[in-house]
């Protein structure tokens, strides 16, 4: 029991109380260590009521019997330290007035006098309060301020108390330049501050512009000049009053907006610390240890839910039992929405769908049906077996790894279940061929790593080829025909390049559209020409070099009746020698050959274009680089030495690939003979 | 209906004697009033809300006989409606609910067949009964409101410390929900119940607040009068003594 509660209520009520309290609450064992203080206390109380004393003890008159009886009875209530409920400390924030009526001080209306607002407010004034003033003077140790109105809390009517306060400068932050701090403020000003120290003897205040000095849960407000329009509503409402003698304060209550809020009970019993639901009682009957947790009404329907849903799964199981899939799956549906998670229907509903084939719906139901209750021997079982089943599934799809984890998980939800660790074994074995199958692939195919790389190889050079033909073809006919034959070519293309990869197809594909048209210009510009010489102008930004090496290519593939070429393919690294052998020549061989391609009406267009494609390329590289060999140069030479060989065999077969890639080794060698004499011819 | 009541009990009064009913009746209106606070809470209703049923039901009664309706039934139709008109809606199903296992202690829940939702339709048909009885004017004044800002204007008054550790706000919420066990939460003004129920809670620390040209409470409440406050004092602490007669 609050001791100090239980004294102050005992001397203000007498002996009578005290009487009461003895009788009523002899029983209660708290009491008994309070009662000889409660003695102790009237004796004084009494000493004192004698001399004159500032307390207002009740009258005689004024004593309630029944006032007392009933403190007497509820002592063990009312003084209980459980009763009072702890208040939450809020962060504060200056009151709209939206939420409930702001009022002005009641001090005001009470008209209560000077010396003891004075006297209440310097007992209840407490550091880290905030004030707010006037500045009435500023001297150079600082500001002397009259105080107006309270703020952040506490309320009082002090402004005609004329209280001043001090604000050394130390305590008013510089204002970021070197001037002297107390220079920002005027006489007049209203300033918002916080208590630093104060000495009630000789009733002096400190006062801070400092945040820090201010209580924690005021110490986001801004303190400092403010205007009128900061000052609190307390304060702005009492000032009406005091102009207006009708404002009553009932009048005032009633007006005001805050009173209209149909949340503002809600909202002041969270602002005291009182819960909304759980508000105290007196009464013995309504003590809240006396209800039962089950007696609540959400408790209650919870349990009703449960079996309103059971009976539902019933039925569900009924339908089921007789085939009625559609039926059986609406009940438990039902069930799950009168309601959720409930584990019996999840379950029925899992064998449903399990039965019905979603086996992965299935075992979501039964998992959140055993996440709820982990026991339930059905869920258990029924997830077992769908586990396998799925895992059986997963095996036919080669999802082995997967598989193998449901199993294992089936193991582990129930031991007993043979089938599954049955089925788990047979997987692991399978598990461990497949991965010794695979590592001896992979050893194969690390063999075979080169073989591919080379039959790859030949496929290119096959296409290049292709494409020499095709060139020479376009070559040797006129303009018109050419760009005919473009587009001819390209429909043929699709079965000559069915060998060829993909991607390459398309990659030419989309440069055949662009450098179709350069290849036509170039066409129609040497359609003058004669067959023999086959070759195009070249345009004003290409090196003069391969314009040369072109015709030095004819003569060459005259000679050596090179047909198609496959494509350019960047190749690995080959003698440096061998490139620069072919350098100047081979871009002419290109062309060369692909006149003749021409012939070979089946040659591809994008061919063509990647040829074009690529002599822009060549050219671009020559003319970055001048004249000096170039990597790609190389490359790209070497596969025109490849090419050369290839276009070779094509004559004899084009469909022989496989002779082609027989021959290739050979037609290297050929290529780099005939280039050197190509060289030689050039120089003379 | 409404005369009926009253001139029955004026005629047992000036027979000098008093009925069994004038004596039961208070009895069975604080039994009720009772069943209503205990299922609101049960139900988690708010102060304001379970206020509303409470005066619904006394204010019922004042022109109805218990001969005739059923009081019980009365209570939790006037729960279901105060829910309504005070925006905190309750389910018939939480209200049938708690209420059977009021009856029934113990009991399993009541399953949802015919029975119940006789029952249901038992509530709603009262409830359409009790909006015309009161001419449908079901909107009432609480004391809450008023008895928060008054709690909080007599809050600035005190020391901070004294304040927190004197339990008046519940002391005082206490007393006014305790209040609707009887009629005098519809025989005075909110405004007066409120201050009451206040006066009563700084008496009963011995709290001390101080003292101007007026007293706190007649600034709060300008036309009320000492005795009138001690009146109501002395009814509120009468339903404490009902508490033990009744139950």
């Amino acid at each position: 029991m609050e001791r100090d509660l239980l004294r102050q209520s005992v001397s203000y009520h007498g002996e009578n109380l005290l009487s009461l309290l003895k009788c009523e609450q002899n029983e209660n064992p708290d009491f008994k260590h309070v009662a000889a203080d409660l003695v102790k206390t009237l004796n004084q109380r009494n000493g004192l009521s004698n001399t004159s004393e500032d307390m207002h003890f009740k009258d005689k008159e004024d004593a309630s019997p029944v006032l007392e009886q009933y403190i007497a009875r509820k002592a063990d209530l009312l003084f209980a330290p459980s009763w009072k409920s702890s208040t939450p400390a809020d962060e504060w924030q200056e009151e709209s007035g939206e939420a409930y009526a702001v009022m002005p001080p009641l001090e005001q209306f009470m008209e209560v006098s000077f010396e003891e607002r004075r006297e209440l407010f310097y007992r209840d004034v407490e550091r880290g309060d905030m004030l707010i003033g006037r500045i009435n003077s500023v001297r150079d140790f600082g500001l002397f301020v009259t105080l107006l109105c309270t703020a952040g809390g506490l309320e009082r009517d002090i402004e005609d108390l004329e209280i001043k306060a001090l604000c050394p400068i130390r305590n008013v932050p510089s204002t970021g330049n070197h001037d002297d701090p107390l220079s920002y403020y005027q006489i007049g000003d209203l300033i918002r501050a916080g208590v630093k120290d104060i000495d009630r003897y000789h009733e002096k205040l400190t006062l801070s512009l400092y945040s820090s000095s201010l209580a924690t849960h005021l110490n986001k407000i801004k303190l400092g000049v403010i205007s009128k329009e900061d000052l609190p509503l307390h304060y702005t409402r009492g000032e009406m009053v005091a102009t207006d003698c009708n404002e009553t304060y009932e009048k005032l209550l009633d007006d005001s907006l805050g009173l209209s809020n149909p949340l503002n009970v809600d909202y002041l019993l969270g602002k005291l610390g009182i819960s909304g639901t759980q508000t105290p009682s007196l009464m013995r009957g309504l003590q809240s240890k006396r209800f039962k947790e089950e007696d609540f009404g959400t408790a209650i329907r919870k349990k009703q839910s449960v079996s309103w849903a059971l009976k539902c799964v019933k039925t569900g199981v009924d339908h089921f039992k007789s085939g009625r899939h559609v039926d059986a799956m609406n009940e438990y549906n039902k069930a799950l929405e009168i309601d959720t998670n409930n584990v019996e229907a999840l379950v029925a509903r899992g064998a449903l769908y399990a039965t019905k084939g979603s086996l992965m719906k299935a075992i979501g139901d039964f998992e959140l049906a055993l996440e709820s209750c982990p026991t339930h021997r059905n869920a258990k079982k029924y997830l077992c077996q769908t586990l396998v089943e799925r895992g059986g599934q997963l095996e036919e799809e080669e999802k082995l790894v997967t598989a193998e984890g449901l199993y294992k998980r089936a193991v582990v939800l129930d031991d007993t279940f043979r089938e599954a660790a049955e089925a788990l074994e047979k997987l692991q074995i399978r598990i461990q061929k497949s991965l010794k199958l695979k590592e001896l692939e992979a050893a194969k195919e690390q063999e075979k790593a080169k073989t591919v790389e080379t039959s790859a190889e030949k496929l290119r050079k096959i296409l290049k080829e292709e494409k020499r033909f095709k060139k020479k073809k376009r070559k040797r006919s006129t303009s018109s025909s050419t760009s005919s034959d473009t587009s001819s070519t390209t429909g043929d293309d699709s079965p000559s390049t069915s060998r060829k990869k993909s991607k390459k197809r398309k990659h030419k594909r989309r440069r055949s559209s662009h450098g179709s048209k350069k290849h036509k210009r170039r066409v129609s510009s040497c359609s003058d020409k004669t067959l023999e010489d086959d070759w195009f102008p070249a345009p004003a930004n290409t090196s003069a070099s391969y314009i040369d090496q072109k015709q030095s290519m004819t003569k060459l593939l005259s000679e050596g009746e090179p047909d198609g070429r496959g494509r350019f393919e960047d190749v690995p690294d080959r003698s440096p020698e061998n490139c620069r052998l072919v350098g100047p020549d081979a871009n002419g061989e290109v062309y060369g050959t692909t006149g003749r391609a021409r012939d070979r009406r089946d040659s591809s267009s994008s061919t063509q274009s990647e040829y074009s494609h690529q002599s822009d390329r060549y050219s671009k590289e020559c003319s970055s680089q001048g004249r000096n060999r170039c990597v790609s140069e190389r490359s790209r030479d070497e596969k025109m030495e490849r090419a050369e060989r290839k276009s070779r065999d094509q004559q004899d077969g084009r469909s022989s690939v496989g002779s082609l890639k027989k021959d290739l080794p050979s037609n290297l060698v050929d290529i780099f003979s005939q280039i050197a004499e190509f060289k030689k011819d050039k120089k003379q | 209906m409404s005369t009926q009541a009253s001139t029955s009990v004026a005629v047992n009064e000036a027979r000098g004697r008093r009925s069994t009913e004038d004596v039961e009746n208070p009895k069975i209106h604080f039994r009720v009033c009772r069943f209503i606070i205990e299922t609101g809470v049960k139900l988690g209703m708010r102060s304001v809300p379970m206020a509303t049923a409470c005066v619904l039901y006394h204010r019922f009664f004042q022109s109805a006989s218990l001969q005739v309706y059923e009081p019980y039934l009365v209570a939790m139709s006037a729960i279901y409606l105060a829910g309504k008109v005070e925006e905190q809606h309750l389910r018939t199903r939480d209200i049938i609910n708690v209420c059977h296992r009021y009856f029934h202690p113990d009991s399993e829940a009541l399953e949802l067949d015919g029975k119940f939702w006789e029952l249901r339709d038992s509530i709603v048909q009262c409830e359409l009964l009790i909006l015309r009885q009161l001419n449908f004017q079901v909107s009432f004044e609480h004391p809450h409101r008023y008895l928060l800002h008054y709690l909080l204007s007599v809050r600035s008054l005190l020391n901070r410390h004294a304040w927190s550790r004197t339990p008046i706000a519940e002391t005082a919420l206490a007393v006014l929900k305790d209040s609707y066990h009887g009629s005098v939460c519809v025989r005075h003004k909110p405004q007066h119940l409120a201050l009451t129920s206040l006066y009563l809670a700084l008496q009963t620390y011995g709290v001390q607040l101080p003292r101007g040209e007026r007293e706190w409470w007649q600034v709060v409440c300008a036309e009320i009068t000492k005795a009138q406050i001690e009146t109501i004092m002395s009814e509120l602490l009468q339903l404490y003594d009902m508490e033990a007669k009744c139950t």
